[in-house]
């Protein structure tokens, strides 16, 4: 729809580009530079700086590499991130859908609860749920003062942990992302499935899912560049137990003061993610040809 | 086995303090084209929504072959829709589109297959079924969508506006294409529009209405012939519609009614409506082609009302020129004349008219 949109607003006479043209862009081109590809450039030098000041060298890759604490903390990040998608993805598609369809008037108020956790820091939010999962936090103390159990559950300091925090953090984005998909399937064509005899079931499976695979992938896909880039829910969900790229990086800069490494794990995390975004987007322009040929 | 496929007694719908459907009765035969005939929220929709399944009635009841409907969801109605805008499913191909019905019922793979072909087959689509929704033109996409909804066999097809997406030419061949399909099945279709040249051409019954009631109900000529108000005259073809003061019976012996015509009184004697009480018509219709040169031939084979008449302006629309008379100095009347007689009809010329008696249509309100 987009694309349609600007192609419409492209007449030919504005075709010729001038100066003036470009002048909108000048400041934020240069805060985008400064801020944003300098540190990037940077990062990208650091990481074959030698620690003795010595010659650019691979030796901080071939550390990487070698390294299986820190391989493990990579492995730990994939299979958070890949959680955290899938859980924000299933979570966010009963109410993105809900979202898209209803008509009633507490449609606005869901909708406004949907979005009011982002209102609130990530730190405070993260905080709520250590509140509730640490081991003296309420379910624990809840479940012993009842006398279900006499050890707390490992519920904080571990992959449950945060991935419970990350996905409330991050639904918001699944919801917003799925409801741009679900509300561009016209309602007819559930009506039509539903006349031609097609349960409530049949139409959500052989309807609604087919056509909002786009919507699934690109959920997916904020779900886990956002997992993996987070930093304050593991930091404090994970704790010392629960160490993943984000925390890792932190760590090497500020207690080991090892910036080439420190860059080294940042540059495997951004090509981590670029990679999944790139196939991501790939699949999902390639699905949308296909169901709108 | 009943010869009625949808009973509606006593439908009414509220949208809040809405009243979009107003107690409408309706009995729709098996077998007949029918056309649900308003303008744009007269109610029909919300009534063809009804007989589907995705509104219920705030009051009243809906049969479909004898049962009522009452808590029966859409998709165990087994009744075939129609959108105006097709509503095809665009991540399937045509015969998947077409299959879904069958699929739904449980069919098997080939059974599917066959049912979908057959479909095809009597839109006329055969070779289409690899295709996707988007490859086709608008005509081939509404015949898809036909197609889909026939497919499951149903007995009702509704179709809601189908043609109005398409242009004028492939509008004027799907009615005739439409109407072949319908009577080669024989399935009973209900076709919801606000164009009342579809619903001429196509229907053996049309159900005229207007906000939320019916209006009127009958076969086409019977609704174009003898309209009941001022509303369906106007709605329905071109015609003059004209206050009358009073109503007499004029015993000429041939059955006329003698009217008095506008504020002035001229006589003119009007067709006896059976049913209608005279006292409480307020207006009459006569057609524009029922005003006729009295020197036209056969303008005069049956009883008819003479008057002169002075041409105000004319337009040639080719084969028929429609013409301004005032007549009595404070009638005006419209007319369609044969362009053959253009030379009689320049402006300021006084005419005689004939309009035969039965032209004449007293309206109830």
């Amino acid at each position: 729809m987009a694309v349609i949109a600007f192609s419409t607003l492209q007449s030919p006479a504005r075709r010729v580009l001038s100066v003036k043209t470009f002048l909108p862009l000048l400041a934020p081109s240069i805060v985008l530079t400064l801020f944003f590809a300098v540190p990037m450039g940077m990062m990208i030098g650091i990481s074959f700086q030698s620690l003795d000041g010595g010659a650019p060298t691979l030796a901080s890759y071939s550390r990487f590499v070698k390294d299986g604490l820190v391989l493990a903390g990579l492995g730990r990040t994939v299979v958070m991130s890949g959680l955290v998608a899938v859980c924000v993805t299933v979570l966010a598609y009963p109410l993105a859908y809900y979202l898209a369809r209803s008509t009633s008037r507490w449609r606005t108020v869901v909708l406004a609860l949907a979005i009011a956790p982002e209102l609130a820091g990530v730190v405070l939010r993260t905080y709520g749920w250590l509140i509730i999962l640490d081991d003296r936090g309420f379910i624990n103390s809840a479940l012993m003062w009842v006398g279900v159990i006499f050890e707390p559950l490992p519920l904080s300091k571990n992959l449950f942990g945060v991935v419970v925090g990350l996905t409330h953090v991050i639904l918001p984005f699944g919801v917003l992302s799925l409801l741009t998909s679900l509300q561009g399937i016209s309602p007819n064509l559930e009506r039509s499935a539903q006349i031609l005899g097609a349960s409530r079931l049949a139409v959500i499976r052989h309807i609604v899912l087919p056509l909002s695979v786009p919507g699934i992938i690109s959920s997916l896909l904020v779900g886990f560049t956002m997992a993996a880039s987070a930093y304050a829910t593991p930091a404090l969900l994970g704790g010392a137990g629960f160490k993943v790229m984000a925390t890792m990086v932190y760590e090497q800069v500020l207690f080991y003061l090892d910036w080439p490494f420190a860059a080294v794990m940042a540059n495997v995390l951004l090509i981590l993610m670029v990679g999944v975004a790139f196939i991501g987007s790939r699949l999902e322009s390639r699905l949308n040809q296909k169901l709108h040929l | 086995m009943s010869t009625i496929d949808i009973e509606l007694h006593s439908v009414s719908k509220k949208f809040g303090a809405n009243r979009i459907v107003k107690n409408v009765n309706l009995a729709i035969p098996k077998g007949k084209f029918v056309s649900i005939l308003g303008p744009s929220g007269c109610g029909k929709t919300t009534t063809l929504n009804m007989i589907a399944g995705f509104e219920s009635p705030t009051s009243g009841e809906i049969r479909i072959r004898g049962t009522d409907q009452t808590g029966i969801p859409p998709e165990a109605r087994k009744i075939g829709l129609v959108f105006q805008n097709y509503a095809l499913f665009p991540h399937m191909t045509v015969a998947e589109n077409v299959g879904f019905g069958l699929k739904m019922q449980g069919r098997s793979r080939e059974e599917v297959a066959a049912g979908a072909k057959r479909a095809l087959k009597s839109v006329r689509l055969e070779g289409f079924e690899n295709r996707y929704p988007k490859e086709l033109s608008g005509g081939q996409q509404q015949r898809v969508a036909v197609a889909r909804a026939i497919a499951p066999s149903p007995s009702v097809l509704l179709l809601d506006e189908p043609l109005s997406n398409l242009d004028l030419k492939l509008r004027e061949a799907m009615r005739v294409e439409l109407k072949e399909i319908q009577q080669d099945l024989g399935m009973t279709f209900v076709y919801v529009t606000h164009d009342q040249e579809e619903a001429m051409a196509m229907s053996d019954r049309i159900i005229v209405m207007q906000g939320g009631a019916v209006a009127q109900e009958g076969a086409p000529a019977d609704i174009y012939g003898r309209p009941r108000t001022s509303f369906v005259a106007d709605f329905i073809g071109k015609s003059n519609i004209l206050p009358i003061s009073a109503v007499a019976d004029a015993k000429t012996g041939n059955g006329s009614w003698r009217v008095l015509l506008g504020t002035a009184g001229m006589p003119i004697m009007a067709a006896r409506m059976p049913g209608l009480v005279p006292d409480k018509a307020r207006f009459c219709c006569i057609r524009p082609e029922a005003v006729r040169l009295a020197d036209a031939a056969g303008a005069l084979d049956e009883p008819a009302n003479l008057l002169t008449g002075t041409i105000q302006k004319v337009v040639n629309l080719g084969a028929y020129l429609e013409a301004w008379l005032l007549v009595d100095g404070e009638i005006t009347l419209k007319s369609m004349i044969r362009s053959s007689r253009l030379d009689k009809l320049a402006v300021g010329h006084r005419v005689e008219l004939a309009i035969a008696h039965a032209a004449v249509q007293l309206l109830e309100e």
